[in-house]
């Protein structure tokens, strides 16, 4: 047991880092006049030598690495999107359904201002990852406005879950879930869809045009 | 007569009973600073005594706590104090590189405005006699240099330079990072490297306006008297096309169509001493007179005033001041 969370604080702790590194030199290493700034990216370079982050590579964060190829002039601007992850987090994954479900197909904006009314342990813990998956997405990946994001994806899955016992009459017992859930989230660059959940609702006009295709493709048995 | 008995108000944890009369019972409003969540499915006695007796019932188990934000070195301590063991001793040792030096030595200094004169101007030609009249120490260097090459020829020397220059580029467009350490010192590995994962790199070499030139060479010994290095600067005047996108394939800097004049003063490095050193890029000399180089652009916001701040606490307002929805409707142009 030691030996995992030891390895989930390292992770966490040197993406820190790193991010804070980033911020504070990438504006400054192109400036010319200034090369103070060159050694400690240098000596950063014993984290360059190493392996990726195994939490990366693999499950949903990976999502992040993934490169698309270039555009063509032409071409209308491909949406950006980032991935989060809160991980073991001490609440059950059945709560915080309701809280992943909610949010789902609204703008960034919209999520925490309705979350932070949502009198629950699971929405102060959503607003949080979203509030850090925005920032991501404008310091690391390149989107420009904030609030031009929209939550594409959320849920919540089962992480450990402990037995406990409790004590009954007559000398029985009873189990204790303890539950851990972890919490997904996506974001995605432009405006929210109008309608997530179900397929837009058809007009007049739509309706009519399917009855018409309808009504031609049947067929006439015993005709020619 | 049990509601002579009952209290009216039971709290249990977080949650809360309310048995008041509809009229005096208070209304639960989400204000924020309170904790408590009504609720009508208590279902304890009403009667504090029996807490214990109820709390007698659950084993405690001891669960893992990940939420704390204790460094590793500070949770392996306490979890050493709590087992009573006394911490090992650090096993300290300083690791030394030598298959490359740390810095260039004795920097080439550029001439100011090179590049952006004709030879045939007075500037032009006072540049070129500054450069011959410095060599001297550089043709010792490059003396010592022959010895250890085979086969040198000036030329021969210089293709081989710049070919390992466009190697390094092209590699670094691949991002393959052992391709990159054969054409590149470990010194500047990390300044090469920085800031360009999650992008894609477009270089090419057009062509090569003048003929490299070597304007600088040194040769120093580290340590012992036989562990030499050598640096020699080359300066390439080339064409160069050069575009950056981001994850999503998007633009960030240049372009794939235009074609840009380089000067470039780059330093390269081999460790004599070793018999299977090879000659790799150990850096890039930058003049102080040059002006910044053109940088991406992006969108920041700006900091708010300190009143501001202190005016608007909670994250509810915070959230309401938010870029106008109409303007990002706008259709991105590059």
């Amino acid at each position: 047991m030691t030996f995992i969370y030891v390895g989930y604080f390292n992770c966490k702790k040197m993406l820190s880092i790193r991010q804070y590194a980033q911020r504070f030199i990438s504006n400054k290493i192109f400036n010319t006049n200034n090369s103070n700034y060159l050694p400690s990216i240098q000596q950063r370079s014993f984290n360059w030598f190493k392996e990726d982050d195994e939490n990366d590579s693999k499950g949903f964060l990976k999502y992040n690495k993934t490169i698309f190829p270039p555009q063509k002039p032409g071409e209308p601007k491909r949406p950006g999107y980032v991935c989060h992850v809160k991980k073991n987090i001490k609440y059950s994954p059945l709560k915080m359904w309701y809280v992943a479900c909610f949010i789902r197909g609204m703008s960034v904006d919209e999520a925490v201002k309705q979350l932070s009314f949502l009198k629950k342990k699971g929405a102060a813990i959503a607003k949080d990852t979203i509030l850090e998956a925005q920032r991501m997405a404008v310091e690391e990946h390149n989107i420009e406005f904030k609030s031009n994001l929209w939550v594409a994806e959320s849920f919540a899955t089962k992480a450990l879950v402990y037995k406990g016992i409790r004590r009954h009459a007559r000398g029985r017992y009873g189990i204790i879930h303890y539950r851990y859930c972890h919490y997904f989230v996506r974001l995605e660059e432009g405006k929210p869809p109008k309608h997530y959940y179900q397929p837009a609702p058809k007009t007049g006009e739509e309706w009519l045009q399917e009855w018409m295709e309808q009504m031609r493709n049947r067929k006439i048995y015993n005709s020619l | 007569m049990m509601s002579t008995y009952r209290n009216v108000i039971c709290i249990y944890g977080k949650y809360m009973q309310s048995n008041l009369p509809l009229m005096l019972g208070r209304i639960n409003y989400p204000v924020s600073n309170d904790n408590f969540q009504q609720v009508r499915n208590i279902k304890k006695h009403w009667n504090q005594k029996y807490r214990k007796a109820r709390a007698q019932k659950v084993i405690k188990v001891k669960l893992p706590k990940f939420d704390e934000n204790e460094s590793p070195a500070d949770a392996f301590r306490s979890k050493l104090k709590e087992a009573g063991i006394l911490p090992q001793r650090d096993w300290t040792e300083r690791p030394v590189f030598i298959s490359s030096t740390p810095s260039i030595f004795e920097r080439y200094i550029v001439p100011e405005g090179d590049g952006k004169f004709s030879p045939l101007t007075t500037t032009g030609i006072k540049q070129k006699f500054e450069v011959l009249e410095k060599k001297s120490k550089s043709f010792m260097a490059l003396r010592k240099i022959k010895m250890f090459e085979d086969n040198y020829t000036a030329e021969k020397f210089r293709d081989h330079l710049s070919d390992i220059y466009k190697k390094a580029h092209e590699a670094l467009c691949r991002k393959d990072k052992d391709e990159i350490l054969q054409y590149v010192t470990e010194t500047v590995y990390p300044l090469l490297i920085h800031n360009v994962e999650n992008k894609t790199l477009i270089w090419k070499f057009v062509e090569s306006l003048e003929p490299p030139r070597i304007v600088h060479a040194r040769v120093t010994n580290i340590v012992t008297k036989h562990n030499e290095y050598a640096q020699v600067t080359v300066r390439f005047h080339t064409k160069q096309l050069l575009c950056i996108y981001d994850r999503f394939g998007r633009v960030i800097l240049g372009s794939e169509t235009v074609k840009k004049d380089v000067l470039d003063y780059i330093v390269f490095e081999k460790h004599l001493a070793n018999e299977y050193g090879t000659w790799r890029i150990h850096g890039k000399i930058i003049p102080d007179w040059m002006k910044p180089e053109e940088v991406p652009t992006f969108t920041y916001s700006l900091l708010k005033k300190q009143e501001e701040l202190s005016s608007s606490d909670s994250d509810v307002q915070s959230v309401a001041k938010v870029v106008p929805p109409e303007t990002l409707d706008k259709q991105h142009t590059t």
